[in-house]
């Protein structure tokens, strides 16, 4: 059953590009859709124990080395999400057929490329399976042809370049020790060899890799480019998840799979933690190009995930996972609303508007239950991962990080409060009379996403104790 | 005689104040002869209950609240004080208020003010009395706002300085609850030497104080005096006032907590009565109206009041408890002869007054008598009362004694300038056509000057009946009283009396007019100055409360500035300052970019490898 995960994308990309089949391109749109819902239909049962794990029956016919955990379910449920609700968007943003279809086609690889991140166990595919992605990113971020798009796009090839060549470079050091490069052979490797000069090298490598794909600082610089001058269903998608899954997910899998969370690498972890979460949110609060603080305000919660993850504890890495999933809900959320604001109003400079909530109410009520989740405001899903990442924090030890966290949640709010107030609150700005509330395929995404992050939060406890608290348990044995 | 009676002091009286209330009338005749009705009702039942015991507990609500009344000698004995005065004044009302506006609310509150005292007074429970004691603002309040248009300032100051006190009581009520485990008063025993029960007992006085008008309590009482319709001041702040406050006083110092002679809380007591005797007889002296000079007296005397219940001896607690009795009478009736001078002459500015003792023959007189009670003449009943508390804070120290003379001197000097000036000087303008008041006025007016003439004559005649009985319940055994005074208090007295004749003599010698006879004591060097500032209530514990509350506001409105300015500004403005350095490292440059990168990664590896 995984392997379908990255079969099915895999699949309905040739289908639909087989030449006979052009007048399928008018429907691509829908079956991509139906893909990805099928995802979350799928996860989402299994997770609630309804279907059986089919994979066994199919892995013996597939070279690469497959696993189906509780991280992986999480992470394929905010994939099927995100991509459905960047689909949805790119209905509205997206007027040519053509060009629509080229979108979809890119989604998909870019699923495929996501899904097989989040099932693999095995070094070198997962690289495989983040550069898949990565060359879709890439045109995603392009799509339009025009010269922002395309620099955006070029600063993440250079910077991933660079990625690249340190993950592939440790991933030949790591070679040296080991036999194979499943993260189990890795990790006993490296049990055996732990003090060598190499292997250090190889999980710095590793890391700084992946803190290049996950925007972290001082490795983010690609990064505002790339969200703030991608298409808007583009940035929905690149946000909401692509860098998450082969950064952060990645950095989550290595850091607990390969290398041991709470030593050397737990405490780079954690100090870049500390610098992107206050940095972020410092650089969001002086932007004035909504996606763009959008951006910086990722950067800041990963800056989140990371301190949860690093203090080593299975309740910050629970906490660290679940603030994975309600960040790929909040952020491709306020995406989908920046979408919608930029579509009715053709600018992204929140100087420029004012007073829109009471022409696009539902935009301005989803944004803020998005802002609530964000800055960590009770009872919404943000609040509670932000709160299992600091108490994590104060009982491992790391009171400082802990004050830290509670800090930039003041930020956090603080940036977000401008934003609102910039954008959505107060007296409608002249010559804004005219807009209107996005259209439906935006509304149903956001009002989706807002439900989700809603319920997540009133659901917590049940969402702890079934999925949450075992799957950090199970990362930190 | 069933327990279940003990309720009906209480009921009748609330609820035919609540029937009352919601009827306006324009004349008010019906709600004069119903308040009327039920005060005579409530008078023939505690004379019936008077002399009985009887107990009366329902279980209520936890933490020990009970609705248990308990009717003995002392309580009987205020039940029947409470209940002759509120008939009295309810048919002096009649005549007063006919025709007035608001006279549903008026008699309204008139009603409820008894019925809560009753029960504040039957009460067996610190709580319940609480409940009826506090529930007494409500009319308060009532009676005074409904005075004039601008009364309502009054009435609020009124408000806060007793609810106020009375918090301090209810503090002082969970702190004996805290001690003894009990809330019933009868079983209540707190010893005074622990800090616990010091403070109780201070803070529960604060409430008793408050009530009875006493110093720094009191401010409200002058300002009510102008504010308000006269017979609420013989009611309220003359007669049932004191009568509850000093009742709970009593109590407080005999049965909660049994103060002692040694006790440094008795010294309190007797200093903080001084305090209020000379302070308050001295403000009463230069006023120039008449009702408010009489006010500043009602807080005077309950010096007198204070200072023999804290001797802590049986001679000055009689005397006290005699005084209070007896205020209360010669009290009431100088508020209602000012009531009937108003009535009749429509003013009671000293200065427009003069000269009415031909045309008010019988206000007159009874004026006389209580003026000649409060300053203390022999033989009507302020003297004797006074006498024992004399005898009292002697055995006590000369130092209270000698304040407490004093008092009396001034108090006798302001009552020569006030009866001088309204009764026998030259006739004011527009005082030909004056008439005696009307019979319904009058009739209280002569009783309560009967009573000081009985209760001074025949002085053994309540001290054995009322007074004796009801300390005796507290285990306080009088001695040989009985207008025992002896030959150097009373030769004390007379000398200042006479000295108070004398210095009126001199005063009006000089100016000729009876209500400047005392001028040359105002414009004293030094106590003009005192005055001066008391007359623009520096001293009032009201406005220096406001004053230090607005003072307090502005103290934290500048601290609020200031945690806004390290908010608002310098936070703002470090965090602007930081992300336009971080922003100022986003320059585009491909090649800074990659090297910031690298130089990440070195340090990350670095870190690592070492």
């Amino acid at each position: 059953m995984p392997t379908l995960l990255i079969i099915l994308p895999l699949a309905l990309l040739l289908i639909l590009n087989l030449p006979l089949l052009r007048a399928a391109r008018r429907v691509s749109f829908w079956l991509c859709a139906v893909l990805a819902l099928a995802q979350v239909v799928a996860t989402a049962t299994h997770m609630g124990g309804l279907i059986p794990d089919l994979g066994a029956a199919f892995d013996p016919y597939i070279v690469l080395q497959l696993r189906m955990t509780g991280l992986s379910e999480v992470v394929l449920l905010a994939i099927g999400i995100v991509v459905l609700a960047s689909l949805f968007t790119a209905r509205a943003m997206i007027a040519d057929h053509d060009e629509r279809f080229k979108f979809g086609n890119l989604v998909i690889l870019a699923m495929m490329g996501l899904n097989g991140t989040a099932l693999l166990a095995d070094l070198i595919s997962l690289y495989v399976f983040i550069e898949i992605t990565a060359v879709s990113s890439f045109i995603l971020i392009a799509f339009d042809r025009d010269s922002d798009g395309l620099e955006g796009s070029f600063k993440y090839i250079i910077l991933s370049a660079v990625a690249t060549a340190a993950l592939l470079a440790s991933i030949a050091l790591f070679m040296m020790v080991s036999p194979d490069t499943s993260f189990a052979a890795v990790r006993a490797a490296l049990a055996v060899s732990q003090h060598s000069f190499y292997v250090n090298l190889a999980a710095g490598l590793l890391l700084c890799g992946l803190f290049v794909k996950g925007g972290l600082v001082p490795f983010h610089w690609w990064l505002p480019d790339a969200y703030s001058s991608a298409p808007a269903p583009a940035s929905v998608l690149l946000a909401g998840i692509i860098t998450k899954v082969s950064g952060i997910y990645a950095l989550i899998v290595v850091s607990t799979s390969i290398l041991t969370v709470g030593g050397a690498a737990g405490e780079v972890i954690m100090v870049l933690g500390i610098v992107s979460a206050i940095a972020g949110a410092l650089l969001a609060l002086g932007q004035r190009d909504m996606k763009r603080m959008l951006a910086y305000s990722s950067v800041s919660q990963v800056g989140y995930i990371m301190l949860g993850l690093g203090s080593g504890t299975a309740l910050g890495v629970a906490g660290a996972v679940f603030h994975f999933f309600n960040h790929a809900i909040f952020k491709s959320l306020l995406f989908v609303n920046a979408a919608a604001v930029e579509g009715s109003l053709g600018t992204r400079d929140m100087d420029r508007m004012g007073g829109i909530a009471s022409k696009m109410p539902v935009t301005g009520v989803t944004s803020i239950i998005g802002f609530f989740s964000a800055a960590g405001i009770p009872p919404l899903a943000g609040f509670w991962s932000k709160v299992m990442i600091i108490i994590a924090l104060w009982q491992a030890g790391h009171q400082t990080a802990s004050v830290v966290a509670v800090l930039v949640g003041v930020l956090t709010l603080a940036y977000f409060l401008s934003m609102q107030r910039r954008v959505f609150f107060g007296r409608l700005r002249e010559g804004l009379g005219e807009i209107r509330e996005a259209r439906m395929s935006i509304l149903v995404p956001a009002v989706s996403l807002a439900l989700i992050t809603v319920a997540a939060g009133l659901f917590f406890k049940p969402v702890f104790s079934k999925i949450i608290m075992p799957v950090g348990e199970m990362l930190v044995k | 005689m069933s327990e279940l009676n003990l309720v009906l002091p209480i009921a009748v009286p609330i609820i035919a104040g609540i029937l009352v209330l919601p009827f306006r009338a324009a004349r008010g005749t019906v709600h004069a002869i119903i308040t009327f009705a039920v005060a005579a009702f409530t008078l023939a039942l505690s004379l019936a209950l008077f002399g009985s015991e009887a107990a009366l507990s329902v279980p209520w609500a936890p933490f020990g609240l009970d609705f248990s009344l308990r009717l003995y000698s002392f309580s009987a004995f205020i039940l029947v004080a409470a209940a002759g005065f509120g008939t009295l004044i309810s048919l002096y009302a009649a005549a007063f208020m006919r025709g007035k506006e608001k006279q549903n609310q008026f008699y309204g509150y008139f009603l409820l003010t008894m019925g809560l005292v009753n029960g504040a007074v039957l009460s067996d429970n610190l709580l319940l009395m609480l409940f009826f004691w506090e529930g007494l603002l409500v009319p308060l309040y009532g009676m005074i706002a409904i005075g004039s248009e601008k009364s309502y300032r009054t009435a609020t100051k009124a408000l806060i300085i007793v609810g106020a006190s009375d918090l301090c009581m209810m503090l002082g009520i969970a702190m004996v609850y805290s001690i003894t485990g009990t809330l019933t008063i009868s079983k209540v025993s707190v010893a005074t030497g622990s800090a616990l029960g010091s403070a109780a007992f201070i803070l529960m006085a604060i409430g008793a104080f408050s009530k009875a008008g006493s110093i720094p309590f009191h401010s409200w009482i002058p300002d009510a005096a102008r504010a308000a319709a006269l017979p609420f001041m013989a009611i309220l702040p003359a007669s049932l006032e004191k009568l509850l406050g000093i009742y709970f006083l009593s109590r407080i110092c005999l049965d909660l907590f049994a103060l002692t002679p040694d006790s440094w809380l008795s010294v309190l007591l007797m200093a903080l009565g001084c305090v209020t005797i000379i302070i308050a007889v001295l403000m009463a002296l230069i006023q120039k109206e008449y009702k408010r000079l009489l006010s500043y007296h009602a807080i005077s005397q309950v010096g007198y009041m204070v200072l023999g219940i804290g001797t802590a001896v049986p001679i000055g607690i009689m005397g006290g408890i005699f005084h209070m009795i007896n205020h209360a009478i010669y009290k009431s009736c100088l508020f209602l002869t000012g009531g009937a001078v108003e009535h009749r002459a429509g003013t009671t500015q000293l200065e427009k007054l003069g000269g009415l003792r031909a045309a008010m023959p019988v206000t007159c007189i009874c004026f006389l008598v209580a003026a000649a009670s409060i300053s203390g003449v022999p033989p009507f009943n302020g003297f004797f009362s006074k006498e024992m508390v004399y005898a009292g804070a002697l055995e006590r120290g000369p130092v209270f004694y000698i304040f407490a003379v004093i008092g009396s001197f001034f108090t006798a000097a302001s009552f020569l300038k006030l009866g001088h000036a309204v009764y026998f000087d030259r006739k004011g303008d527009g005082m030909e056509r004056v008439r005696e008041a009307s019979p319904a006025m009058l009739i209280p007016m002569v009783a309560l000057a009967l009573l000081c003439v009985v209760f001074g004559v025949w002085n053994a005649w309540p001290l054995d009946t009322l007074i004796a009985p009801s300390i005796a319940a507290s285990g306080v055994t009088p001695g040989e009283t009985h207008g025992g005074a002896s030959v150097f208090l009373v030769v004390m007295t007379c000398v200042a009396l006479g000295g108070a004749i004398l210095n009126h003599l001199s005063g009006y010698h000089i100016t000729r007019r009876g209500f400047t006879a005392v001028d040359h004591i105002h414009e004293t060097p030094g106590l003009s100055w005192a005055y001066e500032r008391a007359e623009n209530r520096y001293n009032d514990i009201y406005d220096l409360g406001k004053r230090a509350l607005v003072f307090c506001a502005r103290l934290l409105m500048k601290v609020d500035r200031a945690v806004d300015w390290v908010f608002e500004r310098l936070a703002v403005a470090a965090a602007y300052a930081t992300t336009a350095r971080l922003r100022a490292l986003q320059t585009g440059n491909y090649s800074l970019y990659i090297v910031l990168c690298l130089a990440g990664a070195a340090a990350v590896v670095a870190y690592l490898v070492q």
